[in-house]
């Protein structure tokens, strides 16, 4: 499901255009490929004071391949639903505080704790990627450290899997795999516990937000070394200028806002 | 008074044998003569963290409990599904420069040196009812300073609940935390093993 936010549209809003097919048009230099024929698209969209709000599902695999990589990318539509999803990512969006020059000047923080304090609005940024995944084998939560392990857990208990903790080094007592990451400056390290995840298995990966990719992509390849089967990465938030989707190893990415 | 699940309704409930059986012990860790409890194998048997949970969350439900607060980062583990089943705010405690905006710090002593723990000023108001949730309490200390950290903001914490608890002589004789409550599920485990 993406959920998409420009700062500046040139064409006509787009209705509710459920089973219908959207041609192709431009906003603010992106191009959005919808599908084909075969492949109905479908979006609302809301105008929010300067921006524009978009929602609609991605299939995963075949709709993103079709798009771009970095590209926005608004897919099939796969829930009826519509209007009850774009309600719950209004409010899920709403309640995320931006707090400049954290952690150092220039960075434009994005904050879940306010969004932590909402109980609706976290019971529904759970039950959206709980909806994506249930019922679709995963047998393990992957949750990076620590805003991950504030929305792995409760997913993983809902969809029956494992919760698994990758760590910073020396967390984890017992037996571990590291994987060393690039930061901005230097380096850093993760960690898992091994025979937490067998091979074979399938794994998601979560964590609140994806900027660069380097957590998610050093995740992504702990898992594999120890022969699990990463189906996907799941975020709260993008920061898509960042480019993280082009570090995951082709392996799709699921977000709920795009900021 | 320090209350263990089993001596408060729960006696011979099957899930607490569970929990229980499902916590490691890693000798030497994080240093030479700490045994290490270990609660992640609990979070890769799914129907034993539900059971977790579940103790938790029946006997916090309907209480009027608006925080579920959770100490960074084994506490962020087990306090987020409890605040969710329950419809209260989740409130992250955390290590001192992780949380973004205004916070409040309250420092606590380690066995060498001291600690702190930082809490957002606005998330927990005044008559909030809050629990606090983290995995093991061993000598209290960081628990005392998120008591101390909620009541500066003229809220009640109506409890600390851990997974594992050390049993109230190493409190001093103290049963309560800072004059308040604390739920334990299980105490520590040995380490069976050469």
């Amino acid at each position: 499901m993406f959920c998409l936010q420009f700062s500046s549209f040139t064409t006509p809003p787009i209705k509710n255009v459920e089973g219908k097919t959207v041609s192709s048009y431009t906003a603010s230099g992106i191009s959005v490929k919808s599908g084909s024929s075969s492949n109905p698209c479908a979006f609302t969209s809301t105008k929010s004071a300067d921006s524009w709000l978009f929602c609609g599902w991605s299939s995963g695999g075949g709709a993103l391949a079709a798009a771009e990589r970095g590209k926005m990318s608004v897919a099939h539509l796969e829930s009826s639903d519509v209007d009850g999803v774009d309600d719950r990512i209004r409010r899920i969006s709403s309640t995320i505080r931006v707090i400049p020059d954290f952690p150092k000047p220039g960075i434009i923080f994005q904050d879940i704790t306010t969004l932590l304090l909402d109980h609706q609005a976290f019971k529904d940024t759970i039950d959206l990627f709980v909806e994506r995944y249930e019922g679709k084998n995963i047998n393990v939560v992957a949750g990076v450290e620590a805003r991950g392990f504030i929305f792995g857990p409760p997913i993983a208990l809902a969809i029956g899997a494992k919760f698994v903790p990758l760590r910073k080094p020396k967390k984890l007592p017992g037996e571990v795999i590291s994987e060393e990451y690039s930061l901005e400056y230097g380096t850093d390290i993760m960690e898992m516990h091994i025979g937490a995840v067998q091979p074979g298995e399938n794994a998601l990966v979560v964590d609140d937000l994806i900027a660069t990719g380097g957590t998610l992509g050093a995740a992504i390849r702990l898992l594999e070394r120890v022969g699990a089967n990463v189906v996907e990465c799941a975020c709260v938030i993008e920061l898509p200028e960042l480019k993280g989707r082009e570090r995951l190893a082709d392996k799709p990415l699921f977000v709920l806002i795009s900021s | 008074m320090e209350i263990f699940a089993e001596e408060n309704g729960l006696k011979g409930d099957p899930r607490l044998r569970a929990i229980f059986e499902t916590i490691r012990v890693v000798p030497h860790f994080p240093k030479p003569g700490i045994m290490f409890q270990d609660i992640t194998p609990l979070f890769t048997n799914p129907e034993v963290f539900k059971h977790t949970v579940d103790i938790f969350v029946e006997r916090y439900r309907d209480k009027g409990i608006s925080v579920v607060a959770g100490v960074e980062a084994r506490g962020f583990m087990f306090a987020p599904p409890i605040a969710l089943a329950i419809g209260a705010k989740f409130v992250p405690l955390r290590k001192r420069g992780k949380l973004p905006g205004e916070v409040i710090s309250e420092y606590y002593d380690l066995e060498y040196g001291k600690d702190c723990l930082e809490m957002h000023i606005d998330a927990v108001e005044k008559g909030d009812k809050a629990v606090v949730i983290d995995d093991l309490i061993a000598t209290g200390g960081t628990l005392t300073a998120a008591i101390k950290l909620i009541e500066r903001v003229g809220a009640e914490v109506i409890e600390c609940a851990c997974v594992i608890g050390v049993p109230a002589a190493m409190f001093q004789g103290q049963k309560r935390l800072n004059g308040r409550p604390i739920y334990m599920l299980v105490e520590p485990k040995d380490f069976e093993g050469s």
